[in-house]
């Protein structure tokens, strides 16, 4: 036993001189980084990102060490559950600004990046909406995103169109003048993959209810100055019930998987798409295999916007989408000092304009939080085109449900969206149960 | 060394180790989940973690009181699958093996009892996919085949949606119950059956006085597991409707997933949700074990 503690302390007096050898050279120190990484290794340009995101990186900072661990779906998510109730979460992992990334934030378990982004000027590179710190679940920047999500795009597709005689519909009243030519020719008006629970409140209610709501709204109703009572809420529903009613939105909607939309649009089944901005991505071809399910030469026929002009009464404005922050990175909140800084120059360089102009061309993201990437001058096939145009699309932005709102609180929305189109409740019906769902979870903060 | 002695070092040399795993993997987790239920941890350092807080029954408090009522709708499916189960499945499988048994159809028993245990072996997630594409979903072959009939036939969603998934339900594990009653069955001594037609014994006096008393423990085991099948049953719900629409087909196990693992989690209500499932669960099986008693006892 003595000869052991003899042992140890020797190794331990050893590893401390080195390090203090070692620390003098100042950025020579070697500084170790255990990275969680969240990747699809099935998904277009996985292969490729090891090499030009990781490799180059690790080429270029011989002094750090990246020790990656790569998880993906729900193994990801457990991974950082255990390692957060461990007390053993990594120096640097991908996150969410909210969701399934909440207790990061709430906990402080991630670092906030706020003075570090502040001491390196980042607001004149980045999109001011990363650098909030309002965007994300712990009022801090726990962690620097990579793009900004457009929770709606509405795809056209112009074959069908076409082959009605029809062309791309830019109000309402035209979306609804059009289902009748469709539905004779065989086609539905709009396919919309709505059998998931949060689809609906995501991907178009969000937008809808912000048009009908105005800007900010979503802090009126977390402030108690207006309720989910209020009458242009129940406008904002009502208005998805007359999407049911009208057939532009069919109740079959309501049983679409949501990974099969995709596959149904390609096929023609529809004259418009409506979806997140992060869905173009499963269109476009994959590099590993080369196939697309909508080939390059098809693309040009699909136009990409956002949803029409709402041309009924109690609608504040037009040409708006719901937006929020997208994944990024965020650093342990235990880090300090090399290590800290260590970690801070990975963040800067996974979140940077390389790999953010790598990951636009793999499709990996949509829309940059990098300001000003020059997106005619990279290989982009028709549709990524299409959707680096969206925000030239669009001149306000209103949140997403889903983000300052908890899941008790949304939940009921989405499930309220799709009992309009089952016809179990009214428009009425969803607003006072939102609102009690909403009163009820303050009561528990 | 004593026989005794000898008997009961080998005992617990025997029964220790799966104890102990017992403890470790069951019983520890149950209770500390029942713990964390009255608990705010919601994630992070679990030991040693100063901010969590006892909150005694609030996360109970919400489950039954808030206005969404999810927690009831998800209560009365759960509730609707027991009853497929024992009143439909059970039943279901008792008669299939009685037939089977006593040899009531001739030919192509093989044949039968291989097609009607056949979706035991099939996973439960397959066969929600499965369903979806051939039946449930608005591109199914169901709904092609429909067009191809009338070209104007439109896809309705059922506004009852459970009714589809309990159908897969019975249809699923009925095979399960006819293969442990046709075992048992199979026990039974011929010669009293046969004894009991010479004297002039229907076949419903045979199936009522011979057979029905001699499997009482059976059905009570075969209800046990239903009930625990039915109360945990995720997998199939999961792949079939995912909860939806509008939560209707939403079960507890289900329910609990939601509050755990979609959107912010919130560990204590999915620990209180659990521990009413235990709970349910636990009175059902006594419930059952006691009118199992009672009817053996009738029986005898």
């Amino acid at each position: 036993m003595k000869k052991i503690l003899v042992l140890t302390l020797a190794a331990l007096m050893v590893v401390t001189l080195v390090a203090c050898a070692s620390g003098g050279s100042g950025s020579n120190k070697k500084v170790e980084l255990r990275v969680l990484h969240y990747i699809d290794m099935s998904s277009a340009g996985a292969a490729e990102e090891l090499d030009v995101v990781w490799k180059a990186f690790d080429e270029a900072h011989p002094n750090i060490t990246v020790n990656r661990e790569d998880e993906f779906n729900d193994p990801f998510h457990d991974s950082v559950d255990a390692y957060a109730a461990a007390g053993t979460l990594p120096d640097v992992m991908y996150c969410w600004p909210s969701g399934r990334s909440t207790t990061l934030h709430t906990q402080k378990l991630l670092k906030d990046l706020g003075p570090l982004a502040a001491r390196d000027n980042l607001s004149n590179n980045y999109s001011s909406i990363v650098l909030d710190p309002s965007q994300q679940a712990g009022g801090y920047m726990g962690m620097l995103a990579q793009g900004i999500t457009s929770t709606n795009t509405f795809i056209a597709n112009k074959e069908v169109l076409s082959a009605v005689g029809l062309t791309p519909a830019k109000t309402y009243s035209e979306l609804v003048a059009q289902v009748p030519v469709l539905k004779a020719a065989g086609y539905e008006t709009i396919l919309m993959p709505n059998k998931d629970t949060w689809v609906m409140q995501s991907c178009l209610f969000s937008l809808v209810a912000g048009r009908f709501m105005g800007e900010g709204w979503e802090q009126d109703i977390l402030s108690g100055a207006r309720d989910f009572n209020d009458p242009d809420f129940v406008a904002a529903l009502n208005f998805i019930k007359t999407m049911y009613d009208d057939g532009v939105l069919e109740q079959s909607s309501l049983a679409i998987d949501y990974g099969d939309g995709p596959g149904l649009f390609s096929t023609n089944k529809a004259a418009y798409y409506i979806d997140g901005d992060w869905r173009v991505g499963a269109f476009i071809t994959d590099a590993s295999t080369g196939v697309a399910l909508i080939t390059p030469d098809r693309q040009t026929n699909f136009e990409i916007s956002v949803f029409p002009d709402i041309d009924v009464p109690g609608v504040k404005f037009n040409r708006s989408n719901s937006d929020i922050v997208g994944t990024g990175w965020g650093i342990n909140a235990k880090l300090e000092g090399d290590k800290l800084e260590a970690a801070w120059t990975l963040v800067k360089w996974l979140v940077g304009k390389e790999v953010q102009t790598f990951r636009l061309r793999t499709g990996g993201i949509s829309n940059p939080s990098w300001k000003g990437i020059d997106f005619n001058s990279l290989p982009l096939e028709p549709m990524q085109k299409e959707l680096a145009n969206l925000s030239s699309k669009y001149d306000k932005s209103t949140i997403v449900i889903d983000g300052p709102f908890a899941d008790v609180v949304y939940t009921p929305i989405n499930d309220g969206l799709q009992a309009m189109g089952i016809g179990t409740q009214t428009a009425a019906d969803v607003a006072k149960l939102t609102q009690e769902a909403l009163d009820n979870w303050k009561k528990t903060q | 060394m004593t026989i005794n002695r000898e008997k009961r070092i080998s005992y617990a040399v025997l029964v220790t180790p799966a104890v102990l795993i017992y403890l470790l993997v069951v019983a520890f987790p149950t209770v500390f989940s029942v713990f964390l239920s009255f608990t705010n941890y919601n994630g992070g350092v679990i030991f040693g973690n100063s901010n969590i807080q006892l909150i005694g029954f609030d996360s109970y408090i919400w489950m039954f009181t808030e206005p969404v009522r999810s927690f009831y709708t998800a209560l009365n499916n759960n509730l609707l699958i027991v009853a497929v189960s024992v009143f439909g499945q059970i039943p279901l499988g008792f008669i299939l093996a009685y037939i089977l048994s006593r040899k009531l159809i001739t030919r192509g028993r093989g044949f039968f009892q291989t097609m009607i245990f056949l979706p035991n072996v099939i996973s439960a997630i397959i066969i929600g996919v499965l369903f979806n594409a051939f039946i449930i979903s608005p591109y199914s072959v169901f709904m092609e085949i429909k067009k191809l009939i009338n070209p104007n036939a439109e896809f309705v969603l059922n506004t009852q949606p459970i009714i589809p998934v309990l159908f897969v339900i019975l249809w699923m594990f009925t095979g399960f119950y006819m293969v442990i009653f046709l075992a048992h069955m199979q026990r039974i001594d011929p010669a009293i059956i046969e004894a009991a037609k010479v004297d002039g014994a229907t076949e419903g006096r045979i199936l009522t006085k011979i057979v029905l008393p001699v499997m009482t423990s059976e059905i009570v085991t075969c209800s046990i597991l239903a009930i625990s099948g039915s109360l945990k049953t995720f997998d199939l719900i999961y792949a079939m409707t995912a909860g939806g629409p509008a939560g209707q087909t939403r079960v507890l196990s289900l329910f609990m997933y939601e509050a755990a693992f979609r959107g912010a989690p919130n560990y204590p209500l999915a620990n209180a949700i659990s521990t009413v499932m235990v709970l349910i669960s636990v009175i059902l099986i006594i419930v059952t074990r006691q009118l199992g008693k009672i009817f053996s006892e009738k029986g005898d």
